[in-house]
């Protein structure tokens, strides 16, 4: 979804994609880590559907994730670089372990909050980000795939809202309780500054004080992950005052 | 951490039985947007740095921050939302207008969607949407007022109680007024004139400036109008400062020595720099509620940004005031409908329910004195502590007036 007030990047177009290689990389690098850490949710995800439907549903996201990876490693070539990814990176592997809490605890609701409120909000909203800088196919290829991602939430939304229905107050709780454990997370991989050290998907040193130079910035990326999870839980009908309180408590 | 769910759900339960009025604003400077970010962050996180709190602000989608409870001398109650639409304090620029009136907007949505039946439009957000109503999304139930009626109200209450303090003629007194032609300018125009020796109009469009003044000529007022400001200033013993400025940015030059300057803007109008020694500066078109008002969480003194307690801008008062009258209509809207009738009904309906005139104050907290505390009965309350210029306080005192600038209600009978 792009967001309604976009206020920062005003999409000056990168030409040259030989300086800034390196740099489309690693944002490569995270988009590809990202695809298949939401492959694997969608698989584990599809272990403890009951509904055959729904296994075949959960199968087909993961089918989905997995060709957008693919994608995402087909555009690293066409610029000429190889693009790395790492499941196992610190972040992204708090982040996959908090999904598999849930699917511990068969908790079919909780994975949909973890895998399409939260870490999609992040993707649809990072991706056209990138999609409108991002030079030629490289650009339209982030966007086109942010536009996809978006229909999986639209999907979810549709499930999410009649769960919260039976009981608003056992699913907001949840919510929270996720907010607390794969936010805080999603926070600090987008905070404006690594400060925990190397996020060991980058290349090389972290990307982030490069990002300027395909009118991009980390500051950018947050905002707009944070207005689109903000929106998303307004959808689903959270107090929209309840929310901003929890989203100005992550850390920064 | 955070809210607990159970006040989650009180909350929905408040929002989804009766929000009788919502209050849309925006934050006039960075420092009071961090303070609003604080409170949400809650004292248990470390306050945001100023570069977060500028990355962070201007992607927040428009939102309720907190509710709001007033009360009416009268025992009758009002509950209500303060809406944000979390307008950049440095975004106020006409080159932001249209992602501006997104936010308006989308904040008017939020009111609707919370089933809001009167909504106030405070600060700029009544400037983009005046006259674009139809702007607005599908209303329902929802009415929408600029509340720059009760504005107008309380800047002629303010200049007529401060000519009483300072034992001014008005009748003899020549006014300006910086913004004449915007809807509270030429509301204040229109009440004022008829008790002035002499009118003087200053606004950027001078095809509206004729057509103001023809309209009070009409009624035998000397008036003049001009673009340029400082023509004017060394002139006024009265100004009215109610230009829709990004900034505190205006400086009126040549005053008269010892001119009474409303400042009535939002943000202010007056530059911090305006050198004015003389001058006796302040804050217009606030009111304050008598019959108590809560915030949940607690943004007494953020969202409120003066030094006693329970002030508020008239705009924002409208809305309440009608809330606590059962009157959900839309009492202001438009450009230039405002007239002395319509003031004085509003101001009729505010004080019915205990909303007055809000003590004097500028940006030294020149009034902020421990008899002003006392007059309001509320010493303990005031936020903020802030040095008296005696000279002023002595000239007020000695006017024999005992508030400065409390409305006593009985005066008000008279």
């Amino acid at each position: 979804m792009e967001p309604v007030i976009g206020v920062s990047s005003q999409g000056i177009e990168c030409t040259s994609l030989s300086c800034s290689a390196p740099i489309w990389q690693d944002i490569l690098a995270q988009a590809v880590t990202g695809e298949l850490l939401a492959a694997m949710n969608y698989t584990s995800l599809s272990e403890i559907c009951d509904d055959p439907a729904e296994v075949a549903d959960a199968l087909e996201h993961a089918a989905g994730e997995r060709g957008h990876a693919a994608t995402f490693a087909a555009e690293g070539r066409k610029i000429g670089v190889e693009v790395a990814n790492n499941v196992d990176a610190k972040h992204w592997k708090r982040l996959r372990e908090a999904f598999l809490r849930c699917i511990t605890e068969r908790d079919f609701i909780g994975c949909l909050i973890v895998q399409e409120i939260m870490l999609e909000s992040f993707a649809v909203a990072s991706y056209a980000r990138v999609g409108k800088v991002a030079p030629g196919g490289l650009g339209e290829t982030f966007a086109r795939i942010a536009a996809e991602e978006e229909e999986h939430v639209d999907h979810a939304l549709a499930i999410l809202r009649a769960e919260r229905a039976l009981d608003v107050q056992r699913f907001d709780d949840k919510v929270h309780r996720l907010h607390l454990e794969v936010m805080t997370t999603l926070a600090k991989m987008l905070a404006k500054e690594c400060k925990d050290g190397h996020c060991e998907v980058c290349h090389g040193n972290c990307v982030k004080p490069s990002l300027f130079e395909v009118s991009l910035s980390a500051a950018e990326l947050r905002g707009a992950s944070l207005q689109q999870y903000l929106k998303t839980l307004d959808m689903l009908g959270l107090p929209g005052e309840v929310t901003l309180g929890w989203v100005t408590q992550l850390p920064v | 951490m955070g809210d607990s769910v159970t006040s989650v759900a009180r909350r929905e339960r408040t929002t989804d039985v009766d929000v009788d009025f919502a209050l849309i604003g925006h934050q006039e400077s960075w420092r009071a947007a961090a303070d609003v970010l604080a409170v949400l962050r809650g004292p248990q996180h470390t306050p945001l740095p100023d570069d977060e709190i500028k990355d962070i602000l201007p992607w927040i989608p428009p939102r309720a921050v907190c509710h709001v409870e007033i009360g009416s001398i009268g025992g009758t109650k009002a509950r209500g939302l303060y809406i944000d639409s979390f307008i950049p304090p440095d975004r106020l620029e006409a080159a932001y207008v249209h992602e501006n009136i997104a936010r308006v907007r989308g904040a008017a949505a939020y009111a609707i969607k919370a089933g809001a039946k009167i909504v106030s439009l405070g600060g700029f957000s009544s400037i983009l949407i005046e006259g674009n109503f139809d702007q607005l999304p599908e209303r329902h139930d929802t009415v929408f007022t600029t509340g720059n009626t009760l504005t107008v109200g309380f800047i002629v209450q303010g200049i007529k109680k401060m000519c009483a303090l300072e034992d001014r003629n008005l009748r003899r007194s020549t006014l300006l007024i910086v913004g004449a032609t915007g809807d509270v300018g030429s509301g204040c125009a229109r009440c004022l004139a008829p008790f002035v020796g002499r009118v003087l109009l200053s606004a950027r469009n001078v095809e509206r400036l004729r057509r103001l003044a023809a309209e009070l000529e009409a009624h035998g007022v000397q008036v003049e109008i001009a673009i340029d400001l400082q023509r004017f200033s060394a002139e006024a013993d009265l100004v009215i400062c109610a230009a829709s400025l990004a900034s505190p940015s205006l400086l009126l030059g040549r005053i008269t020595p010892h001119a009474i300057v409303c400042d009535a803007g939002y943000p202010k109008n007056l530059s911090p720099g305006a050198e004015m020694p003389d001058a006796k500066v302040f804050f217009g078109g606030l009111g304050q509620i008598t019959g108590g008002m809560t915030f949940v969480p607690d943004f007494c003194g953020i969202l409120n940004r003066h030094p006693f307690p329970d002030v508020v801008h008239g705009c924002l008062l409208e809305g309440m005031a009608l809330a606590l009258e059962a009157r959900f209509e839309p009492f202001s809207q438009g450009r230039g409908f405002i007239t002395p009738e319509r003031v004085e009904e509003i101001e009729a309906i505010a004080a019915r329910h205990g909303i007055y005139l809000a003590p004097f104050y500028n940006a030294d907290d020149q009034w902020k004195t421990d008899l002003n505390a006392r007059r309001n009965g509320r010493e303990d309350e005031c936020m903020g502590e802030g040095p008296s210029r005696t000279g002023f306080v002595d000239g007020w005192e000695d006017s024999g007036v005992a508030s400065a600038g409390t409305v006593d209600p009985g005066e008000r009978d008279r």
